[in-house]
């Protein structure tokens, strides 16, 4: 027994040098001029709540399938009144496991708005009336193996849920491997007189397609990796694949209509956690997903089928989309299913249509801003190219990223092909693209994207609605009723209930009552017009109206009381919290 | 006030006195509420422990459990070397009949060994626990929800405003009040029934409709509100219909439906699965027709992605076009899938049967016919409801490929033709009346013109002194009334009473003493002022009487065990060696599915869920020449073959062995002798 306990101990203190060293001390500020590993960002996360006790809260969402925390901070001031009193906007990022600046840009909003609050006028004013839920990563095992394994900037994307993607009965067995241990998973090629390509005559490094009657030079072999289960196939069967942008609730479709669903909505544990958690956070009305790559910022709808959003919330996210896409140069504001291709399951139009909340994804970095030589005229479309239109840049464009890595970024973007003696393709040769790279920008650029990413969820926070209540006049009629008249004015452009909100009947719109000792509500409604006396009252319970102000707009209100004393107009919003005014009838 | 049937208490006190399984008195004779259900299950298990075993899966929001009963040869054990059928029952909690069918299997399984040597049995007698504990409470209401908090009406209260039992009977009816804007009117002929008047056929409303109940919370409406949150029947992922009452947030947004997404999911033994409700894939093969198929034969290019791509959007493509056009696009070593290809092209989900598995379904259909022949339970009876989209039954099929089959016990017998007048016990069709004289009519006497009047299905107030009277006093005629008549044989013809208010009214009067039907009476309501309450008696129509669950349960539960029988077993045909030069020789093996059943169905290839069949070669010193030592077949039909074959070369006289292993079809091994001394 009292060995066990002694190498409980051991192992204790050995875990603990281990972390100590493997995790360095993070301070406040944070800095952005390189990523931070999960462990790092709950680092990070806990200096900033040591930094701010008052201003931050730190939740665990759930746990991952590894186990692994999903943490969210909750900027918020209590002197200025509770988190669910104001309206709440949610930032996460790096759901995709490969997809890691998005955390940055996260961390960097809270690390912003933090120590500019009692700095910045405005970011005050914005930090004591509107409440921030900060998700810096969804995908914790995936940025965990991100960092840890060898990866290309586009692997490692899904749960840890093991799936057979090649349908021959066993589970991930086939990851790519890091033939040459340098932590990357790169290409590899062969000689070959034979081969669809040649080495370019500008660039060694690169190969271009061979034209019919050339003589071809090498054989793409594809990524870095054996054939782990002796299929035949190498590297068919990494990770999952679920990925967690296409297990959520809402339009969810089987892997066969949806590659990646997983076998049934939110199997994945830390998403259902984070579902839980955004639906017990009713004041929630803007959303943030951060992603890599293509320099877009998406809104829905995710499929055609959906249909376009209505007029009144289309209002609201031109607004905010086209104010990004100037904040952000070289990005575009595009809709999901148009634009891009039809998604079923993500997460935006989860939170979207079950929700009721306005969302964006960002899909940070665009790689034609890696450039050398600043000339875009000289970038020709050359569809036979290597990397192909869609998946890469043209010729001169990955010749131009080649010197901005040679010059720029002093190689540490691009591996320079080695030889390899391959156990089944023998003498091959591995290199190209390194992990970080292609989708991540260059440490030295990513002060500039996570500021100007922060800036576009900045604008649309202080879009969020801003409710008063006023009270136009009250006026006596005959037999003691009093006809009392209140204003609601929203000064910002998000209405205070999204359209899709009242659509789905997702919850009860927004109240306005009148109560009081001594007094009963004869009739109330809504005022059309003023000024013709126009008026719509609601037959049955008076007292309480369903309303919703809508973006820059005004709604008026009129009570008809009988009795005397003191009345109070109360108004409850889910997204603008409550105001409250009353009014002393004689 | 809770009143409880008598059964109820009777089967308590039975539990008490833990009476050996099978010996139980009454077991098939009534039904059994959810903790009774759980009672029982874990009772079986402990009686019985080395076959049966109970997994509680969730916990309701009511508090209750989701008690499933494994019954099989390798309990605790995972994973599972014999393949498992699944059974669900009573899912929207409003078919009790469906848990006593359940109950009724378990009891047989544990009863009969050669039901469960070979394969494990899950038994889910109630899949919606909340729901199904209502049918033994009072008032008796049809209520789908499980006991998840659920606002309506979207107001500011939550569950504010349920049924009330206003007269006190036990039951939540509904209630007709005359109003100026009222729609409905009695059905003439069977005032019991009502029907939407049609003014095109010269109907003239009267009533309007509500549920029993009151406006609890004063905004206008009755019973908008009720206890009831999510309905299983419709929280699984298919077709999930988001926004429909009971269906919650998302497909598996309910404890229950997740814990048995999960389940079902971990458990890839599971080849076969019953759902036991109101549907029936027997009685009725499931149907195709629905829209929004995507035929892989037949793609349309989405304009904006034809674009992109340069592809023509005015023509079809196939699949294999497209992934041949699709596959410039991707860099080299990069593999396209179909279901790559299906979702980049937005082409949605399959939700018709594909036409190869309608072949099995239609097939056991008909013998499905023959057994209930055999049973003597072929009697007309109302059809099965279709099943639900966001179903369990629908699910397994569509989203596992497994051939999923559901079951009803019991509908209503279909209502006896209608009576022509001609048949008609007075005789009197229009053609004699017309002829008849006003005097002639008014000589029949009182007594037949009361029969008369009641056959053609004329309105209440036509009483015999009234057309007497009124013939006397010249305001009707034979002539007219004659034309009447014809008027009232097309309202029956058309079908005034709906069919099953007429099957339900037939058997009530038949079987129930009337007690399926709460004759309309008066109540003095406190907002609606002078009402009328009655109409069917809830669950009238999906439950017979408990002295009928013996014969309904014990006929039709073994069809279960035909269909179980032909589940696919996997097995080895056929081996043999042709022996070459060198010590090589070809090795051909003949992998079979020994049984009916496809592995997997044509949905199952679809979707890709069930795994393949692996088969596997192995033997000391063996050099494979001519394919791997591990492969796979995708599918093979019912008693289908697939022929796999190697070269060869290990020492004379070498024992191979050859192995066809799946997760959910069983499977075996051969030795294969090579020629040679050893």
């Amino acid at each position: 027994m009292k060995k066990i306990l002694f190498l409980n101990l051991c192992l204790l203190a050995l875990s603990w040098t281990m972390t100590a060293a493997v995790t360095p001390t993070i301070e406040v500020p944070l800095r952005f001029d390189d990523y931070y590993t999960y462990d790092m960002t709950v680092e990070a996360l806990r200096a900033l709540h040591r930094a701010y006790p008052t201003l931050t809260r730190l939740d665990e969402v759930g746990r991952s399938e590894e186990g692994r925390t999903i943490w969210c901070m909750t900027v918020n001031n209590p002197e200025t009144g509770d988190a669910l009193e104001k309206p709440g906007i949610y930032v996460d990022g790096n759901i995709h496991g490969n997809e890691i600046q998005a955390t940055e840009v996260a961390l960097y909003l809270l690390n912003y708005l933090l120590a500019n609050h009692g700095r910045n006028e405005r970011i005050t004013r914005l930090v004591d009336t509107r409440c921030f839920y900060v998700v810096p990563i969804v995908n914790v095992d995936g940025r965990h193996h991100f960092f840890a394994d060898a990866n290309t900037s586009s692997t490692n994307r899904g749960l840890r849920r093991p799936k057979d993607d090649d349908n021959d009965g066993l589970l991930d067995e086939d990851f790519p491997d890091d033939l040459d241990g340098d932590g990357n998973i790169c290409m590899m090629r062969r000689r070959d007189p034979h081969g669809q390509f040649r080495t370019d005559p500008e660039d060694p490094r690169l190969m271009i397609r061979v034209k019919p009657g050339e003589k071809g030079e090498w054989t793409m072999l594809g990524s870095e990796g054996i054939d782990n289960d002796g299929d035949g196939r190498i590297n068919e069967d990494a990770e999952g694949y679920v990925d967690p942008n296409r297990n959520w609730g809402y339009n969810w479709m089987p892997p066969y209509v949806q590659t990646g669903s997983g076998y049934y909505p939110f199997s994945g544990v830390g998403l259902k956690s984070l579902a839980q958690f955004i639906m017990a956070r009713p004041n929630i009305c803007m959303a943030w997903a951060f992603h890599n790559a293509g320099g877009m910022f998406v809104r829905g709808p995710s499929t055609k089928a959906q249909g376009e959003f209505h007029p009144e919330d289309l209002r609201v996210y031109d607004l905010l989309g086209k104010e990004a896409e100037k904040m952000v140069p070289g990005y575009r504001y595009i809709i999901g299913w148009k634009d891009l291709y039809s998604t079923y399951g993500d997460f935006t139009a989860w939170i979207s249509n079950t929700m009721g909340i306005y969302a964006f994804v960002g899909e940070l970095f665009a790689r034609d801003q890696e450039r050398y030589e600043q000339k875009p005229d000289a970038r020709e479309i050359d569809p036979d190219y290597e990397e192909g239109p869609r998946f890469g840049a043209n010729e001169a464009q990955t010749r131009d990223r080649l010197k901005f890595n040679d010059h720029l970024a002093h190689g540490e973007l691009y591996r320079d092909w080695q030889p390899f003696d391959h156990p089944t393709y023998g003498p091959i040769e591995i290199g190209g693209w390194v992990k970080m790279s292609s989708r991540l920008p260059a440490p030295f650029m990513l002060k500039d994207l996570v500021h100007r990413n922060a800036a576009a969820v900045i604008f649309s926070a202080q879009q969020t609605p801003e409710v008063s209540l006023g009270l136009i006049g009250t006026e006596a009629l005959e037999d003691g009723v009093h006809r009392i008249q209140v204003r609601l004015v929203n000064g910002k452009a998000m209405p205070s209930m999204s359209h899709l909100a009242r659509q789905n009947r997702l919850y009860p719109q927004d109240m306005l009552t009148v109560a009081g000792d001594g007094i009963t509500v004869v009739a109330g409604g809504r005022i059309n017009n003023r000024f013709t006396g126009d008026v719509s009252y609601k037959e049955h319970r008076p007292e309480l109206q369903f309303l919703t102000v809508p973006g820059f707009g005004v709604t008026e209100y009129e009570f008809l009381v009988k009795g005397t004393g003191t009345v109070t107009v109360n108004y409850t919003s889910a997204w603008a919290g409550s105001r409250q005014l009353s009014v002393d009838l004689k | 006030m809770r009143k409880r049937h008598p059964w109820t208490l009777l089967a308590v006190m039975g539990l008490l006195t833990l009476v050996p399984v099978m010996a139980q008195e009454g077991e098939t004779g009534r039904y059994h509420n959810p903790a009774e259900v759980s009672a029982r299950l874990k009772q079986m298990a402990q009686a019985q422990p080395e076959v049966a075993h109970t997994h509680t899966l969730a916990r309701t929001p009511g508090g209750r459990e989701l008690v499933l009963l494994e019954i099989g040869p390798e309990i605790g054990t995972m994973p599972k070397r014999n393949p498992a059928v699944f059974v669900a029952a009573n899912f929207d909690g409003l078919v009790p009949l469906a848990t006593e069918a359940a109950l009724h299997a378990a009891r047989v399984l544990l009863e009969k060994a050669e039901l469960r040597n070979d394969r494990t049995w899950y038994i889910l007698p109630v899949g919606n626990p909340d729901a199904a504990a209502r049918y033994h409470d009072r008032p008796l209401a049809l209520n789908s929800g499980n006991d998840q908090p659920w606002n309506d009406d979207m107001d500011d209260r939550i569950d504010e405003d349920g049924p009330d039992d206003l007269n006190n009977d036990g039951l939540i009816t509904r209630m007709r009040v005359k109003h100026p804007e009222g729609e409905w009117l009695p059905v003439p002929g069977e005032p019991r029934a009502m029907k939407k008047a049609d003014w095109a056929k010269g109907d003239r409303g009267i009533y309007k409709l509500y549920p029993e109940g009151l406006d609890n919370d004063g905004d206008g409406r009755f019973n908008e509100d009720g206890t009831g949150g999510v309905n299983m029947a419709i929280n699984f992922p298919h077709l999930f219909p988001f926004g429909k009452p009971g269906a919650g947030w998302w497909a598996g947004s309910a404890d229950e439906t997740y814990a048995l997404l999960q389940f079902i999911t971990e458990h890839k033994e599971i080849g076969l699965t019953f759902a036991l409700g109101r549907t029936n894939f027997c009685r009725v093969p499931p149907k195709g027709g629905r829209k929004g198929e995507a035929d892989f034969n037949k793609i349309k290019i989405p304009e904006e992605i034809g674009k992109r791509m340069g592809l023509d959007t005015t023509r079809t493509y196939t699949m294999a076009e497209i992934m041949e056009m699709v596959q410039r696009f991707v860099p080299p070593g990069m593999e396209i899938s179909e279901s790559m290809v299906a979702s980049f092209l937005g082409l949605g989900a399959v939700v018709n049967p594909l036409p190869e598995d309608l072949k099995f379904y239609n097939e056991l259909s008909e013998k499905y016919k023959e057994f209930l022949k055999e049973k003597k339970l072929d009697a007309k009876r109302l059809e099965p409801a279709p099943a639900a989209d966001g179903s369990f039954e629908l699910w397994v099929y569509y989203h596992l490929g497994l051939p999923s089959f559901s079951l009803d016990f019991w509908t209503l017998p279909e209502p006896a033709p209608e009576k022509k007048a001609e048949d008609s016990g007075t005789g009197l069709t229009p053609e004699t009346v017309e002829q008849m004289s006003n005097e002639e009519f008014i000589a029949l006497g009182e007594e037949k013109i009361g029969a008369f009047l009641k056959e053609i299905g004329a309105p209440a107030q036509f009483s015999p002194a009234m057309v007497i009277g009124a013939l006397q006093g010249g305001m009707m005629t034979t002539k007219r009334m004659a034309e009447m008549m014809r008027r009232m044989e097309k309202r029956q013809e058309a079908g005034d009473v709906d069919p099953e208010t007429k099957a339900l009214l037939e058997f009530s009067d038949a079987k129930l003493a009337g007690a399926g039907f709460v004759t309309w009476q008066p109540f003095n309501h406190p907002t609606l002022g002078e009402v009328e309450i009655g109409g069917e008696v809830p669950f009238a129509d999906t439950t017979p009487p408990p002295d009928m669950i013996r014969s309904l349960v014990e006929g039709q539960v073994p069809w279960m065990f035909e269909i179980a029988k032909r589940m696919p077993r996997v097995g080895i045909a056929e081996s043999r060696v042709t022996p070459l030069d060198g010590g090589v020789s070809r090795v051909e093996v003949w992998v079979a599915n020994q049984n009916y059943l496809p592995y997997p169905t044509a949905m199952g290839q679809r979707c890709g869920y069930p795994a393949p069949v692996v088969v596997t070669l192995t033997g000391e010193g063996l050099r494979l020449l001519e394919g791997r030592a591990r492969r796979t077949i995708k599918a093979l039909d019912g008693f289908g073959t697939h022929k796999i074959a190697w070269v060869v070369q290990a020492p004379p006289g070498s024992v191979l062995t050859v192995a066809a292993a799946t997760p959910n079809a069983w499977g075996e091994s051969a030795q294969i002798q090579l020629g040679g001394a050893q």
